[in-house]
């Protein structure tokens, strides 16, 4: 193939695998690939500069529970042991899909056997009025991301500049815009520092996508408790700047805060910008181009809608095996799990994705909460669903489990998550529990309740005899 | 790789198991001493017990473990060579994935001094993990797959 890219000699610039992303998924697909294939050269490319660290750390760095340099999930020997080419600071801009490349904003090229986009998501960023006290004609064009104090939390640059901020500016309180994940994590870490949160969330109730009422309920009367504030079916109107910075908001319900911080945590979407800019260049039409929805389309095998081109991770819209349909689920085990089966079916393998679903686990003051799956029924999923829960909110303890056609769907642990994974794996495995709904509920639930046939499933090969 | 085979009919919830476990992973490694002044005695193996019914429960060491995939700091490892799955405690930041994802709930909490997640090593500076050796039925066998 010519090679019509300005860096480098062509063959340097020639891979078996590239995988755009040096996070779960990329890396995780890097280990499956090599598992397979010995030889075949791997290329990473990241836009990022550090060689690799877990982006759901920067809440645990923030509150220093952790070394920046200590955020690395894989060592420094892994890109040798593997034999893996990591080329950081790159941004790419595009994929060139006649010549197989993929394209920087360089315009550097890199050609590729296989393709693997595991390049993430991208904090979403409201658009809000700006009311500039004191902007004089010759200032800039105001950016919601360009006033200090306003920071979005995504990732470790975010998190360093928050961190640098808190120190030189004495902060007490944090204004947090969105309740849902991304935010309450936050508040974890602020918590920690003895900094007070206030919460603006959009719906009636803090964590809305995986909590029902009363899960909410406990946590938000603890967080008000310790002096944080939650204003529900709020937004912000309005973000004042005085002197260059961020100096507080309006509400939509019309309250003023005056405030030093604020953290834009609405949630972050898949990064659809390779696949956009490739598309516009092309002049093929749309059979040619990636689908995408809300993330990049995959199939069972991680393929995207293009032979040899994968996606897995942030970045994809992929099968959820609870609620059956497609979505864009931003975790990390489920990146984890793309990756690996992405790269093993890149190198020539057969793997195939059974499907994932929402889960996660959040601590705030002390109290240790996860939920998994549907733990919300309304509506027309009513029909055939069976809720067992027990609510001690003095206690602060909730245990909630969603059963639907004898299966569990959804669970929300509160207070004592001990053994959560029991619950995790009779989802995943869509065990039949119509036998053992009485222990479901039990505080002390264990193996031993479980249906005989799915302890000896579970520890076939593993040494149980039951 | 050697794992550990539980034996249901020959349990008998004597609980041996749970305390020399704890012994092991104490700092004094004195039955008494730990027991009286540690905090953080948590036994890595479990006795389920219903009736009559019962058994030692520990981490299996999967294969594909689902707790190393959920992993967010890269503590949880599954050693290459041996097999086994260990947590690095001074990496765990004590997110609670792996508690979140383990099919068998034998990934504890331990909260009593930096909060990290407590599981079986197969104590691997021992011929035999004490829960086996201690093990007065051989309800718990050492063996390999």
């Amino acid at each position: 193939m010519e090679n019509k890219f300005k860096s480098g000699k062509t063959e340097n610039n020639i891979f078996d695998y590239v995988i755009i992303g040096n996070s779960a998924a990329g890396l995780s697909a890097v280990s499956s690939i090599r598992m397979a294939d010995k030889k075949g050269s791997i290329l990473v490319l990241t836009h990022e500069e550090s060689l690799n660290y877990s982006k759901p750390l920067i809440t645990y760095y923030l509150a220093g529970k952790i070394k920046s340099d200590d955020m690395y999930f894989k060592d420094k020997d892994f890109y040798e042991e593997n034999k893996v080419l990591l080329k950081s600071g790159m941004n790419i801009l595009k994929i060139d899909y006649e010549n197989k490349a993929v394209i920087t904003d360089t315009n550097a090229g890199f050609i590729y056997g296989k393709l693997l986009l595991a390049n993430g998501g991208i904090p979403i960023i409201p658009k809000i009025e700006i009311s500039d006290s004191n902007r004089s004609s010759a200032s800039p064009k105001n950016e919601i991301k360009d006033i200090p104090g306003i920071f979005t939390f995504t990732n470790l640059q975010d998190a360093r500049k928050i961190k640098d901020y808190i120190a030189g500016n004495d902060v007490k309180e944090v204004l947090i815009l969105g309740g849902g994940l991304i935010g309450l994590k936050s508040a974890e870490a602020f918590l920690d520092l003895g900094i007070k949160v206030r919460i603006i969330e959009l719906s009636d109730r803090i964590l809305s996508a995986s909590f029902d009422k009363q899960a909410s309920a406990i946590i938000e009367d603890e967080l008000e408790k310790k002096g944080s504030r939650i204003y529900t079916q709020n937004t912000i109107n309005k973000i004042f700047v005085k002197n260059g910075r961020f100096d507080g908001i309006e509400l939509k319900s019309g309250e003023k805060i005056n405030s030093s911080l604020l953290i834009m945590a609405i949630g972050v979407i898949p990064d659809l910008s390779i696949i956009k800019n490739s598309d516009s260049s092309t002049g093929k039409d749309e059979s040619g181009h990636i689908k995408s929805n809300r993330g990049i389309l995959v199939d069972e095998h991680m393929q995207t809608s293009i032979k040899d081109i994968y996606a897995a991770g942030d970045v994809t819209e992929s099968f959820n095996s609870v609620t059956g349909n497609k979505a864009s689920i931003a975790i990390w085990p489920l990146a984890v799990r793309q990756g690996d089966i992405a790269g093993a079916n890149m190198a020539g393998g057969n793997k195939v994705y059974d499907g994932g679903y929402f889960m996660n686990s959040v601590e705030i003051l002390h109290i240790p909460t996860i939920s998994i799956g549907v733990t919300n029924v309304s509506g027309d999923m009513e029909e055939g669903i069976e809720i067992i829960k027990e609510y001690k909110p003095e206690k602060k303890y909730y245990k909630k489990i969603v059963i639907h056609d004898n299966k569990i769907i959804g669970i929300i642990l509160l207070g004592n998550i001990d053994r959560a994974g029991i619950y995790n794996g009779l989802i995943r495995n869509k065990v039949d529990v119509s036998n053992i709904k009485d222990n479901l509920i039990k505080e002390d639930f264990g193996i031993i309740q479980l249906p005989s046939d799915y302890k000896k499933h579970l520890v076939v090969g593993d040494g149980i005899e039951v | 790789m050697k794992k550990i085979y539980i034996k249901e009919e020959y349990c008998i919830a004597c609980r041996l198991c749970e305390i020399y476990c704890q012994v092991k992973h104490s700092k004094s490694k004195k039955i008494l001493k730990a027991f009286k002044n540690e905090t953080d005695m948590l036994s890595r193996v479990l006795v389920e017990e219903i009736g009559y019914n019962s058994f030692a429960i520990q981490c299996r060491h999967c294969e594909d473990a689902p707790c190393v995939e959920a992993c967010i700091s890269g503590a949880m490892q599954k050693n290459k060579n041996t097999g086994v799955v260990t947590c690095d405690e001074k990496k765990c930041v004590g997110c609670w994935m792996c508690i979140m994802t383990c099919p068998y709930g034998v990934i504890k909490r331990n909260l009593s001094e930096k909060k990290v997640a407590s599981k079986c090593d197969l104590c691997g500076d021992e011929e035999y993990p004490v829960c086996v050796r201690n093990c007065p039925n051989e309800a718990l066998q050492f063996k390999d797959i």
